[in-house]
């Protein structure tokens, strides 16, 4: 298992993927930093406390907005080809004939993905908290931060699961649409969610728009685990940007059903590949 | 290990896939140390079989063993190194470090895995490019590293799926050179292979199959019944004296046939064909067409080929590859 996590790594490393997302992700950083500067300014000196709360939550916010993506689709991205690709390169053929069962191959593969691309993730977020902190005075107790961190880094276990598994099921590039699909309709049910949250409609409009929401974010509770963070770091302080945190946030039970979700996809992935011809 | 188990050992084994094509009850023993061909048209099953005994594939019925191990099992595993039909091997590592993550997953480490490697890689010819990145490697030269890799955990038995395709004709030569060295070495070799002489060169046994179906199988001699036709081209023949010479020797001579048979002049050379089964036959028939005035230009041995026998074992079957 040990070198197929190693595998994972090197891969991840030589392909450049992590190289142009962290220089990517530098460029981000510095632009944040500017706009938490900017924007966190009390220029008027009115010393209005919640006001300066809010704004600095919205920064906070729109970093995680971003931050969001970029490791939803870092995680897509790396893993969606994992099976079917290597499948059909003749990849596979020659490594799942050594005498390793063939549920180490896929728990190696999984943790190595889930371990780096979870390791950027947690750069990313510290990132953001102290930038935010130094830079627009955004301070947080420990007990919300820690939970805020494990919510953000919660997103790659259940993306590389449903990844994997889509990768026992269809090609690569098949596989590559799906999971974007998949990613966006659960972006799309935080979206509707956040829509209803501020356009004055009717209740039985609202409880439809809050409905339709709800379902799909179940289909990819990635975004869903984001929202649930960006709420629990600014306690619904950032509603001055609605289209950023909008609406009400995903509950608990949300979170007892991505981990579900994850382990489910997890294991189906696993006896699928435990199953599959190559 | 004990030497009367057999190395590979199958009783009814199939893989039907969904659309009907697959391998259908396939029969076989296979000693150890001995080289194995199996033969066949593209699609006839040949990669689905030896797929199942390597545990990539799921037996559909029938059963099989590797060693005395069930086929898939992880103890068959052990014993065996797999060289692939079509397979790549990751661009963005180097062949040192394709050997050495193999290495991994055959448990060897240390010292004695980086031995086995620089010695792997220098037998199959390509020690001195073990540190260049498969994507600036050619074909040949992966399909060398692909050997390498299926030869790291010194496996009793080898399946080799078109080990030199990709590989101009010195490699073809260094690698049927390796596979005598290996058989030597009393190791088991399976392999399937369009390239006839390769078989015939290696090979104790071969099988041929077809449809999904093993249609043939024995020794390479048995497979081939030592055929020898011989051909003589002669000036001065005449029809007439074809069933003469028929008479005089008691052999099955027959002359060549041309789309005009005007055009079997006395002045044009014809060719004349005998099967026979020893030289002095064809001493006999040369003494008596010189005896009737003809003049003999050349007197040939020809000795059937595997490829001819191959061809002549397809022909007139299904099309190729085509489920009946």
């Amino acid at each position: 298992m040990k070198t197929m996590i190693m595998t994972t790594w090197q891969e991840m490393l030589r392909r450049k993927m992590l190289l142009i997302t962290l220089v990517l992700t530098a460029l981000f950083l510095a632009v944040f930093w500017f706009i938490a500067d900017t924007v966190a300014l009390d220029s008027s000196g009115s010393g209005d406390l919640l006001g300066q709360f809010a704004r600095r939550s919205a920064i906070l916010s729109l970093g995680f907005f971003f931050g969001g993506f970029v490791v939803a689709f870092l995680a897509i991205f790396s893993s969606f080809s994992v099976i079917s690709g290597e499948a059909e390169q003749g990849v596979l053929q020659s490594v799942l004939t050594r005498p390793i069962p063939r549920w180490k191959w896929y728990v190696g593969r999984w943790i190595g993905y889930v371990s780096l691309i979870g390791g950027y993730a947690l750069v990313l977020f510290v990132s953001m908290v102290l930038i935010t902190k130094f830079h627009a005075g955004m301070t947080r107790d420990y007990g919300d931060i820690w939970v805020s961190l494990l919510l953000f880094v919660g997103a790659v276990p259940a993306l590389v699961s449903m990844s994997m598994l889509g990768s026992s099921l269809f090609s690569g590039i098949g596989n590559g649409v799906f999971m974007t699909m998949l990613y966006g309709a659960g972006w799309l049910g935080g979206m509707v969610e956040k829509v209803r949250g501020f356009l004055p409609v009717e209740p039985d409009v609202e409880a439809t728009l809050s409905r339709t929401g709800a379902l799909l974010s179940l289909l990819m509770p990635a975004d869903g685990l984001n929202r649930r963070m960006q709420y629990i770091l600014t306690q619904g302080a950032g509603e001055t940007l609605p289209f950023l945190t909008g609406g009400s946030p995903p509950s608990q039970a949300f979170v007892v059903y991505a981990a579900i979700f994850t382990i489910f996809a997890f294991g189906v992935g696993l006896w699928l590949f435990k199953r599959k011809d190559f | 290990m004990t030497p009367d188990i057999p190395a590979i050992q199958t009783q009814a084994l199939s893989k039907i896939y969904e659309n009907g094509r697959g391998c259908r009850n396939i029969t076989l023993r296979i000693g150890q140390g001995e080289a194995f061909g199996f033969l066949g048209p593209n699609g006839a099953g040949k990669s689905t079989f030896v797929k199942t005994l390597v545990g990539l594939v799921r037996a559909s019925g029938g059963e099989g063993s590797l060693l005395g191990s069930p086929i898939g099992s992880l103890e068959a595993r052990r014993h065996i190194g797999y060289l692939p039909e079509l397979y790549r091997y990751p661009e963005w590592l180097s062949g040192e470090e394709v050997m050495k993550m193999h290495a991994g997953l055959l448990g060897l480490r240390g010292e004695e895995a980086r031995k086995r490697i620089r010695a792997g890689l220098d037998e199959v010819g390509i020690g001195r490019r073990g540190s260049d990145r498969v994507k600036q490697y050619s074909k040949g030269m992966q399909q060398r590293l692909g050997l390498a890799c299926a030869l790291l955990g010194d496996p009793s038995i080898l399946f080799l799926d078109e080990p030199s395709s990709a590989m101009d004709p010195v490699g073809r030569r260094e690698v049927r050179e390796l596979l005598l060295e290996l058989k030597k070495r009393g190791k088991t070799l399976f392999l399937n292979s369009h390239l006839m002489e390769d078989v015939e060169a290696v090979c104790d046994r071969m099988a041929l199959m077809l449809n999904g179906d093993m249609i043939r199988s024995g020794t390479v001699g048995e497979m081939l019944k030592v055929k020898v036709r011989w051909r003589f081209k002669v000036g001065g023949f005449s029809p007439v004296l074809l069933d003469w010479l028929r008479e005089a020797s008691g052999l099955p001579v027959s002359a060549e046939q041309t789309e005009h048979a005007e055009e079997m002049s006395w002045e044009a050379p014809t060719w004349l064909e005998a099967e026979l089964e020893h030289e002095e036959q064809a001493g006999l028939l040369n003494m008596l067409i010189v005896e009737q005035g003809m003049t003999l230009y050349e007197s040939s041995m020809h000795q059937e080929k595997l490829e001819d026998w191959f061809l002549e074992a397809v022909s007139g079957r299904d099309q190729r590859g085509e489920q009946r």
